[in-house]
């Protein structure tokens, strides 16, 4: 079950849009890792007749898509590998170690700016040793990796050679084939992005895990079958929810129905105020933490070429 | 320090002028570009990298911003089955045969791109012979058992994708050091002839196999003394291999090889009868004594009369061209005559008297070179 053929790679719009945005904004060459999952492909379009062609490549060929729901790039190269490309097992470990459900390693990526879309000698040696038997990354297994898959996918981003071309990116996904040791070119699908987008509402099954925040659940009955540790996150969830609300608790809400609602409103309306200046303010942070992010960098860069030699 | 743009920062060219120096294979460097993404910088080359008298193409990955981090290779697309760092976990836990360079990779070395390279193309050279190796074909398995432990034979598959796969042999020939054998000889790289063969991959059903195509290939500065075009190759007959082929060719080759040494010392001695004539040449060529020039004079119209001597000299005849000290073309250039070469010549006269003879026929030809300048000058 662990080194069979993928079918396709697929991505969502936002993670590629994404991940070449890193690419395009970091002024050398990246790296990273990427994370999803691998499934049984079910086919929606179940076709009335069963032809002979049809059914024949259903049945031989288990159809598995690895589609890749998040991403971490490092922003430099030889992130967790060496110059051998040997993986620096520690490094690796530390990147994933805060992952969540369904976030398991199912490849990685690199970009290059300016470079034939071919895996290079380290890279075939990183995926190499990504896949190997040996390398044992997931200790706990996880829900939707129960195909248990080797991490075997990669993509290589880069930019074309003449800069007089139309499209400024250009990207290729392989898979490594742990039986054979070569790479087999796969196709990418975007999910949502062109005129086969359609099929995916049909078959959308949401992966992003989602933030339960668990108040409002004032009424009694729920309480009595909760435990200590649970009511106390629930009371911190709680507060934190009261200070964004401006005294404006949860329970009020229910005001605005009814003959009481028109006092209400201007209320209303001034707490959204306040929230609005909240987001100013932390919107004003960002940018400034940003700046010092810059700063630092520029400051990373300087010193590096320090190093080298260069001024 | 202010970087020209495109420049190569200086860790990484010092490693890639270090490899151009002081390789003792010719490597060329086909372009520079910048993987940069301001493209300030340059980072990244292609490399020319000499191999079956041939040359493959290896992009050079290295990286402007992390000038310390070692560089990458990317193949040939045809090589896409070579990967030559060994691979972690595999092989009972053990790396087997760590590629020394890269492993503990020292920027400020400068030697260090050449010793990747290196050794790069030794793993290369045996992972051709491995496939050439692994062809089914009973003649090319014969001829590697018989020729392959040949000190520094290289092999390798030509396969392109409209003709039908090809096994290439460079075997170097004569067991003797080339530059060793001129005095003052300036060859930087060691000078070595080589004879291609070119055997067709034949499959099973067929029955005779053709011959080979085979051709002496010489390094280019061996041009100077010794052309391979010169040589008769013995025919190949039906049947034969090449470690029957190559005794009779090398014994010809080495006699050959040996006479043109022999002939510098003839076309020394020629120059030196020009001087009674001409006076002292204001140049000449003293390693391979092909080139000398003279001044001379008919009256008050002076010239200089340029001497190409052949590798052939004196089966044939040096060729001259005059180049006159007075007349210039409209673009500023001395007015030079088409070269001469049909003049009384026989190479079995005695040096001094081909030296005379030269002389006497340019005391007339003088007169219409200065006519021809003359003319051309309006």
């Amino acid at each position: 079950m662990d080194d069979l053929p993928l079918q396709k790679i697929a991505i969502s719009g936002p993670t590629l849009a994404s991940i070449i945005q890193r690419f395009s904004s970091s002024p050398g060459d990246v790296d990273g890792l990427l994370f999803g999952h691998v499934a049984h492909l079910t086919p929606s379009d179940l076709p009335d007749d069963d032809g002979p062609e049809s059914s024949s490549i259903r049945s031989d060929s288990p159809t598995l898509v690895a589609t890749i729901t998040s991403y971490y790039c490092s922003g430099t190269v030889n992130s967790f590998y060496d110059s051998l490309g040997r993986i620096d097992v520690n490094a690796l470990s530390l990147l994933l170690s805060d992952r969540g459900p369904g976030r398991s390693l199912i490849g990685w990526f690199t970009g290059r700016r300016k470079t034939p879309l071919r895996p290079s000698m380290r890279e075939f040696s990183v995926s190499a040793s990504l896949c190997s038997k040996t390398l044992n990354l997931s200790p706990h297994e996880d829900f939707l990796s129960s195909l248990n898959s080797p991490p075997c996918v990669f993509i290589i981003f880069s930019t074309p050679f003449s800069d007089q071309l139309v499209h400024t990116h250009e990207h290729r996904a392989f898979q490594f084939r742990r039986s054979t040791g070569v790479f087999e070119p796969k196709s990418m699908d975007v999910i949502n992005i062109g005129p086969a987008f359609r099929g995916h509402y049909g078959t959308f099954c949401p992966s992003s895990p989602f933030p339960w925040l668990s108040c409002g659940l004032s009424d009694t009955e729920g309480k009595s079958h909760m435990n200590l540790n649970q009511m106390r996150r629930i009371s911190k969830d709680q507060k934190t929810l009261d200070s964004c609300a401006e005294g404006f608790e949860f329970g009020r809400m229910s005001s605005l129905m009814g003959s009481e609602a028109v006092n209400y409103t201007s209320k209303l309306e001034n707490l959204y105020e306040k929230m609005l200046a909240k987001l100013e303010e932390l919107a004003r942070l960002v940018e400034k933490s940003s700046d010092k992010v810059l700063e630092q960098e520029n400051r990373n860069i300087k010193l590096r070429q320090k190093v080298a030699g260069l001024e | 320090m202010a970087m020209a743009a495109n420049a190569l920062p200086p860790l990484i060219a010092s490693q890639l002028n270090y490899l151009l120096t002081h390789s003792p294979l010719p490597v060329k460097v086909d372009q520079i570009w910048s993987g940069c993404k301001n493209s300030f910088l340059s980072d990244r080359f292609t490399l020319l990298i000499p191999f079956c008298l041939d040359y493959i193409r290896w992009d050079v990955i290295y990286n402007a911003q992390f000038p310390l981090a070692a560089p990458d290779i990317i193949f040939s697309p045809e090589d896409e089955n070579f990967h030559p760092l060994p691979i972690s976990g595999e092989g009972g836990g053990e790396v087997q045969s760590p590629r020394s360079s890269l492993r503990d990779w020292n920027s400020k070395d400068p030697s260090r791109l050449m010793s990747l390279i290196h050794e790069l193309r030794d793993v290369y050279m045996s992972y051709q012979r491995k496939r050439v190796g692994e062809l089914d074909d009973e003649r090319l398995k014969f001829e590697i058992s018989t020729i392959l432990s040949r000190e520094g034979i290289e092999v390798g598959i030509i396969s392109g994708a409209d003709k039908p796969e090809e096994v290439k042999f460079a075997v170097p020939l004569l067991d003797m050091d080339l530059n060793k054998l001129v005095d003052g000889c300036p060859w930087k790289h060691q000078q070595k002839i080589y004879l291609q063969v070119v055997f067709p991959v034949s499959r099973k059903y067929s029955s005779a196999p053709c011959a080979p195509r085979v051709k002496l290939i010489s390094s280019s500065e061996i041009k100077a003394l010794f052309s391979t075009d010169d040589v008769r190759l013995p025919p190949w007959v039906d049947g034969m291999c090449m470690a029957e082929y190559l005794p009779t060719l090398e014994e010809t080759l080495k006699a050959q090889v040996l006479e043109a040494v022999a002939s510098i010392g003839i076309r020394r001695r020629f120059i030196e009868a020009l001087v009674p004539h001409f006076g002292r040449p204001v140049e000449a060529d003293p390693v391979f004594c092909r080139k000398a020039t003279v001044l001379a004079a008919s009256g008050v119209f002076t010239f200089l009369v340029h001497f190409f001597l052949s590798t052939q000299f004196p089966k044939q005849q040096p060729v001259l061209m005059l180049q006159s000290s007075q007349h210039f073309n409209s673009q500023g250039a001395p007015i030079m005559s088409p070269p001469l070469v049909d003049y009384p010549w026989s190479p079995r006269w005695e040096i001094s008297q081909m030296a005379e003879r030269i002389f006497d026929f340019l005391v007339e030809e003088s007169l219409s070179f200065k006519k021809y300048c003359n003319e051309t000058q309006l």
